[in-house]
């Protein structure tokens, strides 16, 4: 299956309730397998082609609010465009997923993949002091199997949760194995474990109103504090990574998606070269897997964060890293992937 | 405009040295090429002529104008446009938009430059489908139409780029089928003189994605029964022998065939572009056989950036300060040290 096709059926499978998109390459084969695969026939799962992206994150906004697993997906400029309703959703602590298969950028960029979207996904992106839960997949396997659990997060957390992925494992073909379909939550259960939400109002229940407005300083304060209490407790049990042959590495690579795939390849070839590389993939960018990194800075002559973008997470390493090794970036941009070569070239230079 | 005879143009000049990436047979290259016959026509200048576009297949069309243009945001070009027109009211400003950039994600732009009623061309390329993405149903799809995103058949009732035009009280609505490039030259020039947005419509075939969408209004064989052609001050007669025509009975349009039931030339009613009313207008706009095509409705009025530059003007004359330097230094000024 196509990643961004494993990724729709995968959301059919998950119990979702409603997906609202509008076109945009790379993903419009996300929706364009949801609408030929009817989910209404199936779990009754609403799927709807909005006029815009706006809309489409705003018509999140309200199934979400309704207590519903509703999810979004787009690329790029679209989900630029998104932005405004994601901080709304942080703000009013929504839970909903949002697929971006990530192109270059800036503006309209190319159609090709890029890894561009990190400071947007990782660093709020729209206003004020949020935090999204950032699912990186790098195969077509993870684009399934992170839609159930980005919901899992989400509700859990009550947090807009993002599947950062990008053209090249939307666009790729591998072998899946799908989840088990789970059964979409009757309005009962959403009674029940969701208490905030906007179900209609019987005597039993206060008459919930889904906002992000606090006009006073001292109660908008407290807000913010509780938000920011809540991504602590996620940075504590939610980080995410794989690493493989960190524990001898000289040098580890730093890299998600794409780019971890071509790292995969490039340790192997480094081993066999005597290289003692490594590799070291966050799987969650939101939280960023912060103690894996403090643990190999002792370790390592330094970390070569491996992007297809201008060099974003690696500001994120660095942070992290606070100097007591080496941290160096390398990265292609315009939809060009990195190469093995260029990756043990740049490695072999962070040694010397 | 200014006063100066401008030299004279030939296609040429307009022509762009981009490669044109438009699939073959697009009906986009016929707008294209009546595009640049018709700007030397209207007797400017080539530097006064900008080009706006959003996303979509119609939007690469500033790339293959040798003028100035703007590839911008998708659903963004009206508002793009404004920016310019109103930085540089001498200027010719054209929209070149699809259904889905104008009336999907850009539907909010799109209505509010019609009712200010601002100085640009806005040229929609309906297709009734989006091209670019490869072919997801457009807010002008019909119902039942079957696309990427709607296999089964499309549920979302489409928009009128015309009923759309004149609800958000535009002063000028065209139509024009995509294969006659003839009228659209004439069209695009007309337009031209239009003080005010004048918003077109194209029946833009899309080969690939929706081929024949409008095959039975615009097909050589047919396009004379099915398609009328209205001029202001003419009467509205149509067919293959001119033998057709339209009269309004109670609150509706009726197709009558002159010569029958006593039915004379004289009965047919005569196209007023100049009403203010829209409400026959919006009678034409909405006739699905025969299909309207030519100026529906010229209204001519001030256009906004006309009265916003007067209103400069006025504003500066009763001013007591010349420039800013002036209303800086007026009054209790300080030194900082
Ligand atoms: S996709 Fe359709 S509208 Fe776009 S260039 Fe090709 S034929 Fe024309």
């Amino acid at each position: 299956m196509k990643g961004n096709e494993a990724l729709a059926e995968a959301a059919i499978l998950a119990g979702c309730d409603g997906y609202f998109g509008y076109p945009i390459t790379p993903q419009s084969e996300i929706m364009e397998y949801l609408m030929a695969e009817q989910p209404m026939h199936r779990t009754g799962m609403v799927v709807l082609q909005a006029e815009s992206e706006i809309a489409s994150i705003n018509m999140v906004y309200g199934g979400a609010g309704a207590g519903k697993r509703v999810m979004t997906s787009s690329s790029s400029p679209g989900i630029s465009l998104m932005q405004e309703g994601i901080s709304y959703l942080a703000g009013a602590e929504l839970p909903c997923v949002i697929v971006n298969v990530v192109r270059g950028g800036p503006g309209l960029g190319t159609i090709q993949p890029a890894q561009s979207d990190y400071f947007q996904s990782v660093k709020g992106g729209g206003h004020g002091d949020y935090k999204m839960i950032t699912l990186a997949p790098f195969s077509v396997q993870e684009m399934a199997d992170f839609v159930a659990l980005g919901f899992d997060l989400a509700f859990k957390y009550r947090i807009p949760v993002m599947i950062l992925s990008d053209g090249a494992i939307g666009q790729m073909m591998e072998k899946v194995v799908l989840p088990v379909q789970r059964p979409r939550w009757t309005e009962q259960e959403i009674r029940e474990m969701s208490p905030w939400a906007t179900v209609g109002r019987t005597k039993d229940r206060h008459n919930n109103i889904i906002t992000s407005l606090n006009l006073k300083s001292d109660v908008q304060e407290e807000h913010n504090r509780q938000l920011q209490a809540k991504y602590k407790t996620i940075i504590e049990n939610e980080v995410r990574y794989e690493e493989s042959y960190c524990e001898d590495a000289e040098v580890i690579l730093i890299a998600y998606g794409t780019s971890a795939r071509i790292c995969q390849k490039a340790v192997d070839i480094a081993r066999h070269q005597g290289i003692k590389l490594g590799l070291l993939r966050p799987i969650s960018l939101f939280p960023f897997p912060e103690a894996a990194l403090i643990k190999y800075a002792e370790k390592v002559k330094g970390f070569l964060s491996v992007e297809m973008s201008a060099g974003q997470m690696v500001e994120d390493i660095r942070l992290v890293v606070e100097g007591k090794t080496k941290v160096a970036h390398y990265g292609r941009m315009g939809g060009i992937v990195p190469t093995t070569d260029e990756i043990i070239e740049n490695v072999k230079n962070l040694i010397n | 405009m200014s006063e100066q005879t401008n030299p004279v143009l030939t296609f040429k000049d307009f022509q762009s040295d981009q490669e044109v990436r438009w699939c073959p047979g697009c009906d986009d290259y016929i707008i294209l090429r009546a595009m640049l016959k018709a700007l030397p026509e209207m007797g400017r200048k080539k530097e006064d002529f900008v080009f706006v576009s959003g996303i979509g297949c119609s939007s690469r069309f500033p790339y293959y104008v040798g003028t100035y243009g703007i590839h911008g945001i998708h659903g963004r070009a009206a508002a793009i446009a404004t920016g310019v027109k109103l930085a540089n009211p001498e200027l010719s400003v054209w929209v070149m938009t699809g259904d889905g950039d104008a009336m999907a994600i850009g539907g909010n732009h799109f209505i509010h430059l019609i009712r200010r009623n601002i100085n640009i061309k806005i040229v929609m390329f309906n297709n009734e489908i989006y091209g670019l993405t490869k072919g997801q149903f457009s807010p002008t799809s019909l119902i039942g139409q079957k696309t990427y995103t709607s296999p089964y058949g499309n549920i979302q009732p489409p928009f009128n780029p015309g009923q759309l035009t004149i609800g958000s009280s535009g002063k000028y609505f065209a139509r024009v089928p995509g294969n006659d490039p003839k009228m659209m030259e004439e069209l695009f020039v007309k337009a031209e003189k239009f003080k005010g947005t004048a918003s077109i419509e194209v029946l833009q075939n899309c080969v690939i994605f929706n081929d024949g969408a409008f095959e039975e209004i615009t097909n050589k064989e047919t396009e004379s029964e099915n398609q009328i052609r209205i001029e202001h001050g003419k009467k509205m007669i149509f067919g293959k022998n001119k033998d057709k025509g339209l009269i309004l009975k109670g609150f509706k349009l009726e197709v009558v065939n002159i010569g029958e039931n006593g039915i004379t030339e004289d009965d047919i009613l005569v196209h007023d572009a100049h009403e203010a009313d829209p409400t026959l207008h919006l009678m034409l706009v909405r006739l699905q056989n025969p299909v309207v095509m030519g100026e529906i409705r010229r209204i001519e009025e001030t256009s906004y950036d006309e009265v916003y530059v007067e209103r400069m003007e006025s504003v500066a004359k009763k001013s007591p300060f010349k420039n800013l330097d002036e209303m800086f230094f007026s009054g209790d000024t300080y030194v900082v040290e």
